[in-house]
């Protein structure tokens, strides 16, 4: 017998898609009438879940709910992973929003940061991505979700391409729970490669008069990597990955990671580290692994989403990558999370401020970013069971207590002590705890990863092992010591630092076999992205912002 | 496939000494005699020991030869007053000593601070480029990096006897964004980096005869190709002259009106562009003469 | 543009080096030139610096005392003209410049 509460919900759905009438031809709505078609199935007081993440945007969709007004729809309780497009923050702008959860606005963080200076952002929380997938089961269930996949069949079933990223996770709660699905297409065909989400759970569907937007997001020219990066890179091999074993991690989308990846075919052979680290990678398929994939360094890669121009390179390489059966690569956001927060040795990745006590934030008062994944991977998974020599080896110097497990992931910040501009990266506070940004978010500051659970701050300057610190006076210390002439740095007294080097706390370049001399970007597998179509012997397409040939 | 350091990422001094037999550069005004612009001081902007350009004496395969490299990262690598009076003043010497000059250009032209007294110095060297060939005195010119040779620096390179590029190399007289300025996006897209090189790099300045040699990014084979054109001369005569306007004439029928920068490739003889467009230097080089 | 100048302590320079001046880095954006030549009073390290961005003295005050204590650099005067490099630069052009005038590198 159903409850009462389902039986609602679902008549409720019935009485929406009635409503659409002849607006649609079974499940297909022709771009002309989408936003008739929103107006009618979206009402007051709803959860609108609208896709788009830092890669793929239902961008058709979300401009067409931006060109309906406040009369039309209002009081909506938005969630999303991320606000990216202008069409997003024009929502806001026209007084539709009643509510807002979301995980990233980096392209929009600008626009975020005015909206809650002139209290137009009524925010609940900035998430982790996972930890707002896990609340569209819990108490942010979608009534309504607008997503963007790459091909529909003439029955509805959807075809998502390299870029599946986060739509499972958003069709499966809203469908399960008789919510209703609005799939904006590239295309719909007769029959598709593979199905990603099955008819049954997708109620509508839309040619868009434009392919979903895309962000080549990972994309890192090799000639932008400097030697000073190269010199921060050969520092981690040495004195993270040879020294722990590291076998499963992720990279951050950074510089500083793209030079130890190209690192690895030249410096990581000569150091003699291939076959013993580096084999497995949470990370979405980053050009710049190419050389390392083309060397034999790696086993297999898992992603949370795909990367423009790499479409052949992974069908090619289905032995590296996750594919379907018809060849093309497969992503996931939320197992790709998952993943990274369980199943790996290291993060690894960057910030644009670190406090003296290691916690870490990209946002500043005029701009407002947020988390996306990080924080699911940058942190201590406190339900990890599972022993890896890495994990041992750094759980072991951080001398657990009796309450505490035995093991602790590689939690690792790479930065120069210096932005561009000489903006210095450490800060004795960070911007997050403007205490305006912590009233707009009810008291928490936006910190993207906690100095409790970050293990090491790489820095040109050396390496700072947070994980060996025995109080937080000596994590202060440690972290002034790699602060370089920064405020913070320049703080550091001598002795400390001498003692925590002596302790192998803090380490120095020499310390860990590392000649600044020899950093230079000559050990680059690739030295441009034309030496990685190269590697990949034509199997790359980089965007045509990146070509020059 | 670990490398030698590429010599477009290279500074001056870094491509000289990679350039020229060990030891036998000698600098000419060397930094510590501090000659350096008093315009860009006045104007509260960083100076340079060399304003930006590095000059002496030097060997290559035993061979005298008088040297400038210019500094791209220096404004540009753009030419002032001490800067060009440098270049001058080393290319008279080469007439006068009856010395091969080479010179590794880096430069967008005069430099808007002091223009005036650039576009003169520019025309001077011009004029002591061709002292040097009336005297069949060997003039080379390199051009191997992005930043490669425009504006006046662009003319001069082509006043040589020979120039030796790169893949990475450009040379014009405007640049991509006055271009655009000029002829609207349409016409030229200066953002379309592909474009840019379609017309201006290296592979198609080779194509067209502007370029001698193409050449690997490397210093041991730019230093081979820079040995193998020193040994001979252009000559400038009436007749020389006459033929090249021929061939540039020919060049203007043939290419004047195309739109598509991959026509001019096509027209030369390259049957692949796609694998041309990813080829090295000297694969290019191989693959243009067998379409010829 | 900032301009200061000031002489550090340091060990004295071994007493015979390949040439008598050394220079490395370029002036470029966020880049610097370091002139090194053998000058002035054995036990001190005369410093000259010309920087684009000015406020950072203390900065570059730190980076060069640290030089002058980690290497024997006493009878050396410094030139420095900079736009806008990072301090890590800043220490690795003295140690280039160094390691020419030494001739403990090529």
């Amino acid at each position: 017998m159903a409850t009462a509460k389902s039986a609602l919900r679902r008549e409720n759905k019935a009485k929406r898609l009635q409503r659409v009438g002849k607006l649609a031809r079974g499940k297909f709505v022709s771009a002309a009438n989408v936003a008739q078609v929103l107006k009618r199935v979206i009402e007051p007081g709803d959860i609108l879940c609208l896709e788009g993440d830092n890669q793929k945007q239902a961008d058709f969709l979300a401009n067409q709910l931006a060109s309906l007004d406040r009369k039309d729809l209002s009081d909506i309780h938005l969630v999303m992973s991320c606000i990216t497009l202008p069409a997003h923050i024009q929502l806001f702008k026209k007084g539709m929003i009643r509510q807002v959860d979301f995980c990233y606005a980096g392209p929009q963080g600008t626009a975020v940061a005015d909206l809650v200076k002139a209290k137009k952002f009524p925010v609940g929380a900035i998430h982790t991505y996972n930890e707002l997938y896990a609340r569209y089961y819990i108490d942010l269930t979608p009534r309504v979700a607008l997503i963007a996949a790459a091909q529909a069949d003439r029955k509805g079933n959807l075809f998502l391409a390299a870029n599946t990223e986060e739509t499972p996770a958003i069709v499966e709660p809203t469908a399960f729970s008789d919510g209703i699905v609005f799939a904006q297409v590239n295309e719909i065909v007769d029959k598709l490669p593979r199905i990603d989400i099955p008819a049954d759970q997708v109620d509508l569907v839309v040619q868009a008069p434009y392919p979903m937007h895309l962000q080549a997001l990972f994309t890192r020219d090799p000639a932008a990597i400097t030697d000073v990066q190269v010199l921060m890179a050969m520092v981690a091999l040495r004195g993270i990955y040879e020294k722990y074993g590291v076998q499963s991690l992720n990279h951050g989308v950074g510089f500083n990671t793209a030079a130890i990846e190209l690192l690895l075919p030249t410096y990581g052979e000569r150091l003699g580290l291939k076959g013993k680290i580096c084999k497995y990678w949470m990370v979405n398929p980053l050009p710049t692994m190419i050389p390392a994939i083309e060397s034999g360094w790696v086993e297999s890669v898992f992603a949370v989403g795909g990367e423009v121009g790499m479409e052949r390179y992974t069908a090619a390489h289905s032995d590296v990558f996750f594919t379907g059966r018809d060849g093309s690569f497969h992503s996931n956001r939320a197992m790709g999370q998952l993943a990274g927060h369980y199943g790996i040795d290291m993060f690894i990745g960057a910030s644009l401020q670190i406090d003296i006590n290691g916690n870490s934030s990209t946002v500043s008062k005029n701009r407002i970013t947020g988390f996306g994944g990080a924080p699911n991977m940058g942190c201590q998974p406190a339900g990890r069971r599972h022993p890896t020599e890495s994990w041992l080896k750094v759980g072991a110097e951080a001398n657990p207590g009796p309450g505490s497990p035995p093991g602790r992931k590689l939690v690792v910040q790479m930065v120069e002590t210096f932005q561009s501009g000489r903006v210095p990266t450490f800060v004795e506070e960070l911007d997050a705890q403007d205490p305006s940004i912590r009233k707009a978010l009810h008291g928490v500051a936006p910190v993207m990863i906690y100095g409790d659970d970050v293990t090491h701050v790489v820095t040109e300057e050396g390496i700072a092992n947070l994980a060996a610190c025995r109080s937080i006076a000596e994590r202060q210390a440690a972290i002034r010591s790699v602060a370089g002439y920064t405020p913070v740095g320049l703080k550091r007294r001598k002795r400390d630092t001498e003692e925590l080097r002596r302790r192998g706390i803090v380490q120095f370049p020499e310390d860990v076999g590392v000649s600044p001399r020899e950093a230079s970007r000559s050990l680059l597998a690739a030295q441009d992205i034309k030496g990685l179509v190269r590697w990949s012997n034509g199997l790359y397409d980089p965007p045509p912002q990146f070509v020059d040939w | 496939m670990t490398r030698g350091p590429l010599f477009h990422e290279q500074t001056a001094r870094q491509r000289i000494a990679a350039l020229v037999d060990p030891g036998s550069f000698d600098e000419l005004l060397a930094p510590p005699e501090r000659i350096t612009s008093p315009y860009l001081a006045q104007l509260g902007i960083p100076v340079s020991f060399d304003d930006g350009v590095v000059i002496g004496r030097a060997k290559i395969g035993g061979r005298k030869i008088y040297l400038a490299a210019q500094v791209g990262q220096f404004v540009g690598g753009a030419v002032g007053e001490i800067h060009g009076a440098k270049l001058t003043g080393l290319f008279k010497a080469a007439a006068r000593d009856r010395i091969p000059c080479v010179i590794i250009i880096e430069s967008g032209g005069v430099r808007l601070h002091e223009g005036s007294a650039g576009e003169i110095a520019i025309a001077e060297t011009m004029r002591a480029i061709f002292e040097c060939r009336a005297l069949k005195v060997p003039t080379l010119a390199v051009i191997c990096s992005d930043i490669g040779a425009y504006g006046g620096m662009g003319i001069l390179s082509t006043c040589c006897d020979f120039r030796v590029m790169t893949e990475h190399g450009r040379l014009g007289i405007s640049g991509p964004i006055v271009i655009e300025k000029w002829m609207g996006k349409k016409a030229y897209d200066s953002s379309n980096r592909a474009l840019v090189w379609k017309t201006s790099g290296g592979k198609t300045k080779y194509l067209l005869g502007d370029a001698d040699a193409l050449v690997h990014d490397d210093a041991g084979e730019i230093r081979d190709a820079i040995a193998r054109l020193l040994g001979k001369s252009s000559p400038m005569s009436l007749k020389a002259v006459k033929a090249r306007q021929a061939e540039l004439a020919k060049r203007l029928k043939r290419f004047g009106q195309t739109q598509d920068a991959d026509a001019v490739w096509k027209g030369m003889g390259v049957r692949d562009i796609e694998a041309a467009s990813l080829a090295s230097g000297p694969e290019f080089a191989a693959m243009a003469k067998r379409g010829k | 543009m900032e301009k200061f100048t000031k002489a550090f302590p340091s060990k004295p320079l071994k007493a015979r080096t390949t040439k008598p001046w050394a220079l490395a880095g370029v002036v470029g954006s966020g880049n610097l030139e370091v002139l090194l030549e053998r000058a002035g009073a054995s036990g001190t390290m005369e410093c000259h610096v010309e920087t684009s961005i000015p406020g950072y003295k203390s900065s570059w005050l730190a980076a060069l005392a640290d030089f002058a204590t980690h290497y024997p650099a006493g009878g050396t005067k410094v030139t420095i003209h900079d736009q806008g490099a990072p301090p890590v630069l800043v220490n690795l052009r003295l140690r280039q410049a160094y390691d020419h005038l030494t001739g403990g590198d090529k």
